[in-house]
Order: C-alpha cells, then structure tokens, then sequence
C-alpha cells in the first residue's frame, strides 16, 4: 500500500469510477484505492463514511470510533423526560459495515501524524491514510466552574455526552420528591446544540407537571438571549406557567461555583439548593483536535470553508461541532450536511477535479411537549465571508396548535430519517 | 421516459431547458392561477451536476437516504423531477402551505430547483 503515489491514486480512483458506472465492480478491486481515515462515529464522521463509499466503493474508509454502539445526543432530551427509551436513541454500526463497506474500527486515536499522514491507535496499531477525517465532536473545559470535575458529574450530570449520562440525568428526577427545585446550568457560547439546553428544561417540565407538579426548574445562563427565545418563552408561559425560571447573564445568571455535598450553585447574584442539579459545561472541540494541533488558540478548529480541510494541517478535514463553520451551528443536523460536502470534496480531490460548489443546510427542532414542535431551518452557501446563511427563520410566533402538533410528528419524523441516513 | 433523458443529458442541460419552458409556457397546468403569470426570473448561475447532487444530498436528512423515509416525513423516491421541481416552486412562493418547506425552497434559485430535483428523480432508477 505504501509505495501507490498519489497519481496512481487518482488513476485508481478514476478506473473505480468507471468499472461502477459499468456496474461489475468486484470488492477485490476495492482494496487499490485511496485510503481515508475517519476519526470519530457521530454524525459527522459516520456520515462522511457512508458518503465516501457511496460515492466511489473504491475509496479505502476505516472509521474509529471508540463505542460500538453509539447514543445520539439528538432525542436524549427525551430519555432524560421518560418519554423514550435509551435503545430507541442507539444507533448501530452494522449496516455501515456489512451494507456500506466501512471498515469500522472500535478503537481510539491517541495521536494523528499529519506529516507522517498516519493515526495512532490505543491498541498501538497504526493507520496509514491520504486524507483524514477528524470528527470529534465537543469535549468540556471541565476546571471552568469551581467545584465541578469528571467526578462531580456522577452528582450533578452533564448529559451533554449521551449515554451513561442521559439515563442518570433521568434517573436523578425520577428519585427526586415533588416540590424540588432543579437547577440546569446552562453553557456559554459556543456549545454543541444551541437550542439544547431549553428543549431540555421544556421536556423536563413536561415531566415535572406529570409526575411532579410542585417542582420548579431554574436556567442559569451566562448568555443574555438564546436559540428561538422568543418560541420557547411563548410556549412556557403557554404550557407550563410559573414552572420555569431563566436567569439570564444581565441577571446574574453566570454561575461562579458547585458543590456536590450541600448542593448548591452559586451564582453571581444568588445561591440555588437544588434537588436536581444539571452542569452543562463550557465546551471546546474534541481533546484529540487539540492536541493535534488542529484548534486555535479559543479551542475550535479553522476549516477552508468549501472542503473543510484544516486550515492549520492541509490533508486533513475537521467536521461536525469541532469545526468554527461560521453561520452554521454545531447541530447533528449541520454536521450531517459539512459530512456530505466534504466526503464529495475529498472525492474530487482524489480524481482531481475541481471541487462543486459546497451548499449547507441545517435544521434543528425541539419538542416542548410531546405534541408541541418548534424549529429552526436555514440554508448556507459560501461567500467572501465564509459559510453564511442566505435563508431560513425559525416557525412562526402565532402557529396554530395543528402547525405545533405537526411540527413534533415530523421532530420524529426527522430523526428515524437522519439515523437511517447516517448509520442505515 | 425522462428518467432515460435525464440519465443520458448532463444535468445542467436540462435544468436550462427546463427553467426556459417554464418560464415562457408551463408544461403542465400549475394548481393555482397565480403560478401562470411569469415574473421575470433573476439571472440564474448554470448548476453542475456536482454542485445539484451537493444540494440534493441535504434533502435526505429529513427526507430519508435517497429520498426513502422511514418515518413521518413525506418520501421523495417516487417523484418525478418535475413533481419535485412544481412542489419546491410552490413551497417557494408560498403557494402551498408548509411547516419548514417554505423556509428551504427560498434558498434555492429556481435553475437551482430544477437541478436538485432532477439529481433525486435520477437516483431513483438506480
């Protein structure tokens, strides 16, 4: 493998392409091509995978991912309500493998060695490539709240990471009395899924007004305005009046320390005691992107905004919510859209041809209640000034209860499709 | 018969024949008057079948790989382009009514529309 240059590479490729159109494509023929190095399985990394091999199955595509089966953060909020199962939000690597052709590696990049254009493995094996993919997602700035730690998230979870997390958050409200007070501390920007944290304090509403009817929920937020505000603040006053509090930055909101043993948060102005308290913690880009030396000096990744190729290690893309992808979120949604941009990048790049012009979409929704829907939809192209969104709004403020009710039906709608496109 | 068309024409040919058509004479009766009236259309970028399949690949997020849903959202599989092409213009110009549709289609030139539309109809047959 080692002595194909890069022009044999492309001819390759190119004869790939043609021996498919033709329709006799052998999987003997599929070990000579190019070989691409995903990092990290979410819904970037699985995404550009998948769209690498669909494009052209000559493409040689490991992905490593360190779960074998993977939580999706999209619909955990739901988890933590009771009102899904954790097994209805975990997806399988299967179909990428068996349908796709991924090579699926359950292993964990220690290192990348962008000169040497190889990743270190934890098992200690190496993998050669010719370009990478490094989807990492978000790690926390976990020293940033005194008294919060790794540790202190068994007690005060994040459940921004789904999985274990998720069904503690959930079980920490089941075991809660009524009347309690939950307190969710919410992050600065910028931060994976920027409506997050207020679809999580509707749904966990949702769960208190059933089960739990005298509790309240405070937000602590060092941010003075957040994603869809004005639908979210209609639509707590609409469902759950007097239940939620949102302390906004101007109010104190900034949360200056934890602690798990009286468990209370102070605030700039006040101290909480909560029953149930949920750190949401400032973030950055994936510790594997910062140690690469793939994020700038604030802990995000500058990408070429047509390929997402670093702008700091050429021949090698950081995709999904470690990317600065200027107008566009850190959404599973926008890290599905940058996949596809970049794996059909990549694969003009080893044909050499010239790259197609790169469009982006995001849309993210967020249920208040099982029957009640908002979202956020955009349309991104690349200008002089990066990616900015030339369409797009969030539902409108006087929908109907039908135009909500519809909204929720395709919120689900939305994720059987995005997972089956991802990992289907 | 256009699914052979399409196949065998780069995109980009076709779309142009087709936002020519219609601008000058509809193919097909549209659902409301309104849609009849031309308005003199921006000049419109030519779209390469890369950049259509770049645009058309957002769609299945939602709309399920290939256009196949599993779930709520309606399927785009069994579309034609034109079907595609006449509900995105509609969505646009807020003819028909949608939740998050009308909210995409404004993104999209209408040479862009008919691009999109005839990627997703040509992945059918495949």
């Amino acid at each position: 493998m080692s002595k194909i240059t890069r022009r044999d590479f492309i001819k390759l490729t190119g004869a790939g392409a043609a021996t498919l159109a033709l329709g006799y494509a052998t999987s003997a023929r599929a070990t000579n091509g190019p070989r691409v190095v995903v990092v990290g399985g979410g819904f970037g990394g699985a995404t550009c995978a998948k769209y690498l091999k669909r494009a052209d199955q000559n493409i040689q595509v490991t992905l490593v991912e360190p779960n074998t089966k993977f939580v999706t953060c999209p619909f955990s909020n739901y988890v933590i309500g009771g009102m899904r199962k954790i097994e209805s939000i975990t997806q399988s690597y299967d179909v990428l493998r068996t349908k796709h052709g991924v090579n699926v590696v359950h292993d964990t990049v220690t290192a990348i060695d962008a000169a040497g254009k190889k990743v270190t493995l934890k098992s200690g094996k190496t993998l050669p490539y010719d370009r990478l993919v490094v989807s990492p997602g978000i790690d926390f700035k976990w020293t940033a709240i005194a008294g919060y730690s790794e540790q202190a998230a068994s007690v005060m979870p994040h459940a921004w990471k789904a999985g274990a997390q998720t069904t503690l958050l959930h079980q920490k409200l089941a075991a809660m009395k009524d009347g309690g007070l939950v307190v969710m501390v919410a992050p600065p920007n910028p931060f994976r899924c920027p409506p997050g944290p207020y679809e999580r304090a509707s749904i966990i509403a949702h769960y208190l007004k059933t089960n739990k009817p005298k509790s309240k929920i405070i937000i602590l937020d060092p941010k003075d305005d957040f994603s869809k505000k004005g639908l979210f603040m209609a639509g707590w006053e609409k469902l759950y009046p007097g239940m939620i509090e949102w302390v906004p930055g101007a109010k104190g909101g900034e949360v200056v320390s934890v602690n798990t043993k009286t468990m209370v948060v102070e605030g700039k102005l006040d101290k909480y005691k909560a029953a149930v308290v949920n750190v949401i913690p400032p973030q950055t880009a994936g510790t594997i992107a910062l140690n690469s030396g793939l994020a700038d000096d604030k802990g995000w990744c500058p990408v070429d905004p047509k390929t997402f190729e670093s702008k700091l290690h050429p021949g090698i893309h950081v995709i999904g919510d470690a990317a600065i992808a200027g107008a566009l979120p850190k959404s599973g949604f926008a890290a599905n859209s940058e996949a596809k941009i970049t794996a059909s990048a990549i694969v003009a790049m080893f044909r050499g041809e010239s790259v197609a012009d790169a469009s982006y979409v995001n849309t993210c929704y967020s249920l208040l209640a099982p029957n009640y829907g908002i979202s956020v939809a955009g349309v991104y192209r690349v200008t002089d000034k990066g990616i900015v969104q030339i369409e797009g709004g969030v539902s409108p403020k006087d929908a109907t209860d039908g135009f909500r009710e519809d909204e929720a039906k395709y919120a689900t709608g939305w994720y059987a499709s995005i997972t089956a496109d991802i990992w289907g | 018969m256009r699914f052979a068309i399409l196949k065998k024409i780069p995109v980009l040919l076709i779309a142009g024949v087709a936002a020519t058509a219609c601008s000058t004479t509809p193919p097909a009766p549209p659902a409301k008057p309104a849609a009849a009236a031309p308005a003199p259309q921006v000049v419109e970028k030519p779209v390469t079948p890369a950049a259509a399949a770049n645009m058309a690949n957002n769609c299945f997020a939602c709309h399920g790989p290939n256009g196949v849903s599993p779930g709520s959202i309606p399927s785009l599989h069994a579309l034609t382009a034109q079907n595609i092409a006449e509900m995105l213009k509609a969505f646009k110009n807020g003819q028909r009514p949608s939740t998050v549709m009308g909210r995409h289609a404004k993104g999209y030139t209408n040479t862009e529309i008919e691009a999109i539309s005839s990627h997703i109809a040509s992945l059918n047959k495949k």
